[in-house]
């Protein structure tokens, strides 16, 4: 404390220098005074007084010279004065100024972004408070059986679930007071805003929802407890954004209320500015309901429909939470069978939110931290260079009298000077670097919106200007420091510097070929991971088909048969738009949601099986609208009808897997008790519904129109074009408004932009690493193309020798192109060996190949190789062209 | 950055015992008050540059030993006074023993007889 004080107050010093100076003097002027005063009472004539109180206090200039010493101010004037030399001495070399202090910003550019996107995204804790407290909740059943072999989904750990209401009493039942849990579920529903019709996305929250995120309404209250049962739970918390929108920040809205799908809700309250939903990762909230579950799931257990976070208790541990909890669902499956394998699991919120992107960031951090070495190793390499043209003067000044010490400091300060130029540049790169990466950042990257450029950024950048300083500039300036005057003063100044100044290239040039090559075998494993999922085939015909959701009222369409009459009616009259190909309806439309169910099976011997596919209700316009082959049997006409027979048409998995190959045409199925049975007549090609990384599964296509075997709302139309699907979109949302003006007609999309935001993320990383990679080789290349070209400047006389005596052109290249092949060769042998570890980090990136792909490595060794051997010949033809005469002279 | 010197050091650790010695003795005091004092005490026989206990003040002061106040002096001019802080008087004591144990062990070994 008293040590730190005392620090304090040096500094202090040392920037009120002229105060303390000022005091100096007049302190001593005192002593004269006094001194001199005591001569004249001795009898001394003033002027003699005067003298000899100089002579007794013994050099002003010294004294005050001494105290200056004292007060560290003389190193302050020494790094003053170093600094202005270095500038002034880099100034004079522009060039290698340049290439020093861009070198370093791309290192230092990148690292700032990157650093600022994981603080945001992966450090910064979640706005709530004591937000260590916050753990989410999730239920896990077993896998699925393979159903591809090699596909990342197959087998491998339980999938995690949303949970189940029902259970979800018990889990906080059993953890008492150790944690309260509360639960959520998205919820979109329809108003009338001042722009026409709107679809609103709002959270079903249970009572302790605000409790346990810890933030009140900024106006009203939120929901009391006999608010959580059907019938009386018509009130709602409006957002901020919605209650500005909407009502124009009107403070008087409480108590008013709002028309949500058709039903009047109260305003009770509202929310601060800036609150985050706990399902914000995936969008904006626009208000809060209270979750008033009807009994059939307070009863379900198998209703796994609602997400959970909760807040621990003060004190309490998360394994102290999963101790009570571990026996829970055991008790549930004992309790419903259906629920076997059921499973629970608690972790810190934050970590949890962040699992899917903690990955990648990871490796970015990796990557971007490699070419901040490999920039520095280039800077390096540049200096020891300008310190081996420099060896003469160095001596001079070591020969003068200068202590190595003196002459360290010179050297690192002209390194600090660099690196804090090549840090600002970089900082300035950063920023402009962070805001590329957010606008280009796919969605789902949780957090992005609080990425800020601050003051935790500039003090990473303060860090990383140090770490810089001593990479760039202690190996030189210690090697300078160490020179013995006498032999180069001695010498011509060449040579003895010369061999080690080739060994610390070479090791620097090995050192930048294996890590750009670490770098490119990451890039070229994404690259060639994203051609794989290219090439998966969807099953379906994706381009020139536009999607759009049409989201009904709850009050006025409760009854099924309108709701087809509507989708039918929305189906003719997008039809009659021009360059309308084919139109169809569904409930979930490929790529845009799915519905898996459980049904009962007929079997050949008339005996009923347990099984479970993916179900959809769709119009006889699917087919060709989406391209399905049609295996066998027919497709849905259009007379399959409420009253017609029940049919259904399945997809080759469903033969394959629940039928073990024989023909389902003529089985028969219902999926509840309480439904129909229907007969299989047909089956088609099967499709990923979910997109190229998801697997293929059974799947059965009810018709529409037989509203009694789906109890899913429709919602989806698809069309396909004749020419750009996107030219119709504004046609298409007045053909469905021209059926209902007040429904709001949401995720307008052709099937070729989802497909492309779904992979948007993989993209991203592929370009990053793709980008990272190809800097790094830019510094491989200046650093080959520097190695070489050394050689051939310090062996001119050499290679005039060799010409003179008969060497081809070949030869002479040959003979300094060897110069760098052996650090090149360590290099990739270095870089190969590092990549095959480090390339586990992006294993968990990668689709459809192995992290130790071979091809993968053998691709990226021979662009780096044959990258460095390009920059090699093109220093290296300086070689041939030196003249024997001129030379030998 | 400074050249060391053995000589000094010694010099500076004795000057800088006899400092706070003084200030123990006659409390606060200025520059001019501190050097007039040595060498009234050292009866001439120590003669030193005063401007030499400039930079031992304020060597001592980072210390943390002494502690500096501008003040009015006896003619009611203004001057810089030093007095002994609580960790300069502990660092007298300490310096105190070890000079008396040291002074004392030189003595036996320059004078054996007393010894025995």
């Amino acid at each position: 404390m008293t040590a730190l004080r005392r620090l304090a107050a040096r500094l202090r010093e040392l920037v009120t220098r002229g105060r303390v100076e000022r005091e100096l003097h007049d302190e001593i002027r005192h002593h004269l005074d006094l001194l001199a005063e005591d001569y004249v009472r001795r009898g001394w004539s003033p002027e003699d007084a005067r003298r000899e109180a100089r002579r007794a206090f013994g050099g002003v200039d010294q004294a005050v010279e001494a105290v200056r010493d004292r007060r560290g101010f003389r190193l302050v004037d020494t790094v003053r004065r170093d600094v202005r030399e270095a500038v002034r001495s880099l100034v004079r070399t522009p060039a290698f100024t340049l290439a020093a202090v861009l070198t370093l910003a791309m290192g230092v550019g990148v690292n700032t972004a990157i650093f600022t996107l994981v603080d945001a995204v992966l450090v910064r804790p979640l706005p709530y408070p004591a937000p260590d407290r916050l753990v989410a909740l999730w239920e896990t059943l077993p896998a699925r059986e393979a159903v591809q072999p090699g596909a990342p989904e197959s087998g491998g750990p339980p999938a995690r679930v949303a949970v189940a209401p029902a259970n979800l009493a018990d889990y906080q039942a059993r953890v008492g007071d150790l944690a309260t849990f509360a639960a959520w579920s998205q919820v979109g529903r329809n108003v009338i805003g001042p722009g026409g019709p709107e679809r609103l996305t709002g959270e079903e929250v249970t009572a302790a929802y605000f409790d346990v995120l810890g933030i009140p309404p900024a106006t009203g209250r939120t929901f009391r407890a006999d608010e959580f049962v059907p019938g009386r739970d018509a009130v709602i918390v409006l957002g901020y954004g919605l209650w500005q929108r909407q009502f124009g920040g009107d403070a008087g809205v409480l108590g008013r209320s709002i028309e949500l799908d058709g039903g009047p809700r109260e305003i009770v309250g509202i929310m601060p500015r800036g609150f985050v939903a706990a399902s914000a990762l995936d969008g904006d909230v626009d208000f809060w309901i209270p979750a008033a579950y009807p009994p059939d799931i307070l009863a379900g257990r198998g209703e796994h429909i609602v997400e959970v976070a909760g807040r621990l208790a003060p004190g309490v541990t998360l394994d102290a939470v999963r101790q009570r909890l571990a026996t829970v669902p055991g008790d549930i499956a004992r309790e419903d069978p259906r629920s076997a394998g059921l499973g629970v699991a608690v972790d810190v919120l934050q970590a949890d939110q962040v699992r899917a992107t903690a990955p990648l960031l990871v490796a970015l951090l990796w990557a971007v931290g490699l070419i901040l070495v490999t920039a520095c190793a280039n800077v390096a390499g540049l200096l020891v260079v300008r310190a081996g043209t420099r060896t003469r003067e160095v001596a001079v000044r070591v020969a003068l009298g200068a202590s190595r010490g003196r002459v360290l400091l010179a050297l690192a300060t002209e390194s600090a000077v660099l690196a804090t130029l090549g840090t600002a540049a970089g900082l300035a790169l950063g920023s402009w670097t962070t805001a590329a990466l957010v606008a280009a950042a796919p969605p789902g990257l949780p957090r992005l919106d609080s990425v800020t450029f601050g003051g935790r950024t500039l003090a990473f950048a303060a860090v990383l200007a140090a770490v810089t300083t001593i990479l760039v500039g202690l190996l030189p300036a210690w090697r300078s420091s160490g020179t013995h005057p006498s032999s180069v003063l001695r010498s011509s100044g060449r040579g003895v510097t010369g061999a080690w100044l080739r060994r610390t290239r070479s090791v620097l040039l090995a050192g930048e070929i294996a890590l750009s090559l670490v770098l490119l075998v990451g890039a070229v494993l994404m690259a060639r991971s994203l051609a794989t999922l290219n090439a998966v085939d969807l099953g379906f015909d994706p381009h020139q088909v536009l999607a759009a959701r049409v989201s009904l009222d709850r009050a006025r369409y409760e009854d099924a048969d309108r709701r087809l009459a509507f989708f039918e009616a929305a189906e003719a009259a997008v039809r009659r738009i021009p360059g309308v190909r084919d139109v169809a309806f569904g409930n979930r439309l490929p790529l845009r949601g799915n519905w898996t169910s459980g049904m009962e099976l007929r079997g050949a011997d008339g005996a009923g099986v347990q099984a479970i596919a993916g179900f959809q209700a769709v119009s006889p316009g699917y087919l060709a609208t989406f391209r399905l082959p049609l295996r066998r049997g027919r497709w849905i006409a259009d007379g399959d009808r409420a009253r017609a027979a029940q049919v259904a048409v399945v997809n080759e998995a469903f033969a394959r897997e629940l039928l073990d190959g024989a023909d389902p045409v003529g089985r028969q199925f219902r999926r509840t008790d309480a439904s129909p049975w229907a007969t299989i007549v047909g089956v088609v090609g099967d499709v990923r519904r979910g997109g190229r990384t998801t697997g293929i599964e059974p799947q059965v296509y009810v018709p529409a129109a037989q509203t009694a075997q789906y109890p899913l709302w429709l919602s989806d139309v698809g069309i396909r074009t004749d020419g750009d699907p996107r030219a119709v979109s504004a046609q298409v949302r007045d053909a469905i408004w021209s059926v209902d003006p007040r429904l709001p007609v949401t995720l307008v999309r052709t099937l070729d932009e989802t497909l492309a935001l779904g992979q948007a993320e993989r993209e991203f990383q592929t370009w990053l690493f793709l980008v990272f990679a190809g800097l790094a080789l830019a510094l491989a290349v200046v650093g080959t193309y520097g190695v070489v070209a050394y050689a051939v400047s310090q062996k001119t006389a050499e290679i005039g020798l060799r010409m003179a005596l008969g060497a081809g052109a070949a030869r002479v290249l040959g003979w300094v192109l060897r110069q760098a092949a052996a650090p090149v060769a360590t290099g990739a042998a270095a870089g190969l060996v590092a990549a095959w570890f480090l390339s586990r980090f992006v294993a968990s990136l990668l689709f459809g190949i192995e992290a130790t792909d071979a091809p993968s490595y053998g691709a990226a060794v021979a662009v780096v190789t044959g990258v460095a051997a390009a920059a090699g010949l093109l220093a290296g033809r300086r070689a041939t062209r030196v003249d024997p005469a001129s030379v030998l002279k | 950055m400074s050249p060391r010197d053995d000589r000094t050091d010694v010099l500076q650790g004795t000057l800088a015992l006899m400092v706070l010695k003084t200030l123990d003795t006659l409390g606060p005091l200025h520059g001019y008050g501190i050097a007039r004092r040595l060498e009234q005490v050292s009866g001439d026989a120590i003669r030193l540059n005063q401007g030499t206990i400039y930079p031992a003040l304020v060597r001592l002061e980072q210390q943390g030993w002494i502690r500096a106040k501008w003040g009015a002096s006896e003619h009611n001019r203004r001057a810089k006074f030093y007095a002994l802080t609580a960790a300069g008087r502990r660092q007298l004591d300490a310096e105190t023993e070890r000079w008396s144990r040291v002074s004392d062990v030189v003595g036996r070994i320059l004078d054996p007889g007393d010894a025995s």
